[in-house]
């Protein structure tokens, strides 16, 4: 064991340092640059939808630089879910979301597992955040779902002006939304005119 | 650092014996040629140095936060991305003019830049959801850099990160125990192990800590005590760090010798805790659900067995009794409700015991941290029965007084018992 970990320490020692922290450099790189593509994906490819936003507690809305966003598909009816056993504590789930006659998306229903839609339905992904049950494995009649679109960060200072809007319920969010579920934040709304607009990159 | 210390001091202790006569010229001579020449270490400049490249580094953490829109997103990714290639390249030349100590900054600030990456990446498309999983992403880069260059602060940026990963997926998941944090402690030990670096050992030994508090505290037990946990936890690296250390290698040796260190320190705190809290868990007391799980029990089981077969390799005494000290504090845990109705004292006196052993142990195996750990440990639980803000003051009083006494009645046994030359 000890004469196997020698002769890798020499082998080892053989690379020139500067090919060793090159490679470093280009790991972590390719890191940083696989996290882009897989936003850019959802925002290049997903579905758009609209949804409205909600206001929530002031003092809970603009810690540093960021807005925290809550929508009407936030807190659900679980509906056929309600008291069914989760497959883990925040279990994920599948909203069935379509347009209303002001082209907001609105939930229809959830499901433990991805469903069928027909367009112009579309399917989002969330987690639940609070579960039932003593473990937390139970679905509660009402569920809390995140779907990773709650946070906006937003240039110094700026935060105030979109925590009034929201608060007035005057801001929209539109994402985009893959056939997987998955979604991101593609733009802004005030008033129905777009503010932020987010390139691809 | 240290080693220039100990050449002034070797130095004068030559010019010492010389001018007493107690060794030759010749030899005194002979002792200063064996010596290799001191490495350059740590200078001051190399001081200001690394605190002007964590600078550096702080401030593009910063300058993400500051989301400052004049400057293009795309424009302050491939800022951050030249930071990390401009680390990288003046890392690769440090090592390759053999400047080591600042070949790892470089390193390490390239490692903090992929940080305020992952953060800026999330910042551009509002991933706010997952900090955890950033936490794990940083860790795994800071990991990939550590492996490849072996840099010791590289290793930090990745411990830290990975500590606060799985310490969030701990609180979010109270009621599963989070093992990946052990594939990649194990990782970073095995690193500790290739490097021979103290330390890297220390490092590996300060991480484990977060993970096992954090599930102590966090773990979702019917009944069961933190403090209990704790001790098990105390134990198993305790243990494990004798049993490593007891490997017939000199690498094996200064990892497991660090952990054994940490270790003890912890079975001390754990017996300060047990003493202070433990009583105030009344559910326990009256409650029949186990104060541990069973795989906590089974951990510190394991402790104990790992340092008696350090002791069985060694065959030093002190370990044996190390081995007595670790069971002593796990045995208080079964034998605390024992008095329901009045004060736990054979929790107390196995953990007074406990902590005897610990000194003993140190002072046999010439290990001075253990010696200190034991001798707080003594103090705390001491103090921790003293001033305790539940019972009766006086029997506590008369229970410190008895222990006095059989201390005091043992120590004269062993005076007379052992030879003049081993008192």
């Amino acid at each position: 064991m000890t004469e196997m970990i020698a002769s890798v320490t020499k082998l080892w020692q053989r690379i020139p340092k500067a090919v060793l922290f090159i490679v470093a450099i280009l790991i972590q790189c390719v890191l940083l640059v696989l996290m882009v593509v897989d936003r850019v994906q959802i925002l290049r490819d997903g579905r758009e939808v609209t949804l409205q936003t909600q206001p929530v507690d002031p003092r809970d809305l603009l810690r540093g630089d960021y807005v925290v966003l809550r929508y009407d598909i936030s807190q659900l009816a679980a509906g056929a879910l309600a008291g069914k056993p989760a497959a883990e504590r925040d279990a994920v789930v599948f909203v069935k979301i379509a347009p209303n006659a002001n082209g907001l998306y609105e939930a229809v229903s959830v499901h433990a597992e991805p469903v069928a839609v027909t367009a112009p339905e579309v399917l989002i992904r969330g987690r639940v955040a609070y579960s039932c049950g003593s473990a937390g494995r139970t679905f509660c009649d009402r569920l809390t779902i995140k779907y990773g679109l709650e946070s906006y960060f937003v240039p110094e200072g700026e935060g105030k002006k979109l925590e009034q809007a929201r608060n007035q319920q005057k801001l929209r969010v539109v994402a985009a939304v893959l056939p997987s579920g998955r979604a991101a934040i593609k733009r802004l709304l005030l008033d129905g005119e777009p503010v932020y607009e987010e390139p691809l990159y | 650092m240290f080693d220039k210390t100990y050449r002034q001091r070797l130095e004068a202790d030559l010019s010492q014996w010389e001018a007493d006569g107690v060794i030759a010229p010749a030899a005194a001579a002979s002792i200063r040629n064996v010596l290799p020449p001191l490495s350059p270490g740590i200078n001051i400049a190399v001081v200001v140095g690394i605190v002007g490249g964590l600078l550096i580094a702080a401030a593009f953490l910063a300058f993400v936060a500051a989301h400052w829109t004049e400057i293009a997103r795309l424009m302050r990714f491939a800022i951050l991305i030249a930071g990390m290639v401009v680390a990288g390249g003046l890392g690769a030349w440090f090592a390759a003019t053999g400047r080591t100590v600042l070949a790892d900054l470089c390193a390490s600030i390239g490692a903090i830049i992929f940080g305020a990456g992952i953060a800026l990446v999330g910042q551009m498309y509002h991933l706010g959801d997952d900090f955890a999983g950033g936490m794990l992403l940083w860790s795994i880069g800071a990991f990939a850099a550590a492996m490849l260059t072996g840099s010791r602060g590289a290793l930090t940026v990745a411990l830290v990160a990975a500590c606060i990963w799985t310490c969030m997926r701990i609180y979010n998941t109270p009621d599963v125990l989070h093992l990946p944090f052990v594939v990649v402690w194990l990782i970073a030990a095995g690193l500790a192990l290739a490097w021979n670096s103290r330390v890297a050992a220390h490092l590996v030994a300060i991480a484990v800590l977060p993970w096992w508090i954090a599930t102590s505290l966090r773990f979702d037990f019917d009944a069961a005590q933190p403090s209990f946990v704790l001790a098990n936890g105390a134990a198993l690296l305790f243990g494990a760090g004798l049993a490593i250390a007891a490997a017939p290698s000199p690498r094996a040796l200064r990892l497991g010798s660090v952990l054994s260190i940490y270790g003890a320190f912890s079975l001390a705190i754990v017996a300060f805790l047990e003493v202070t809290t433990v009583d105030d868990i009344i559910r326990f007391r009256t409650g029949t659900a186990s104060a541990q799980p069973l795989w906590a029990i089974v951990c510190g089981a394991v402790g104990v067995i790992l340092a008696l077969a350090s002791a069985g390799i060694t065959r030093r005494a002190g370990e044996i009794l190390a081995a007595c000290a670790i069971g002593l504090v796990l045995i208080a845990a079964p034998i605390w409700p024992a008095s329901a109705a009045g004060e736990p004292w054979f929790a107390y006196a196995a953990l007074l015991c406990a902590m005897l052993c610990l000194v003993v142990s140190g002072m046999l195996d010439d290990v001075r941290p253990r010696i200190v750990a034991g001798w707080l440990g003594i103090a705390g639980v001491i103090a921790g029965i003293t001033w305790a803000v539940k019972g009766s003051l006086l029997r506590r009083s008369a229970f410190l007084a008895a222990a006095g006494i059989v201390a005091v009645a043992f120590a004269t046994a062993l005076n007379r018992a052992l030879p003049r030359a081993e008192r």
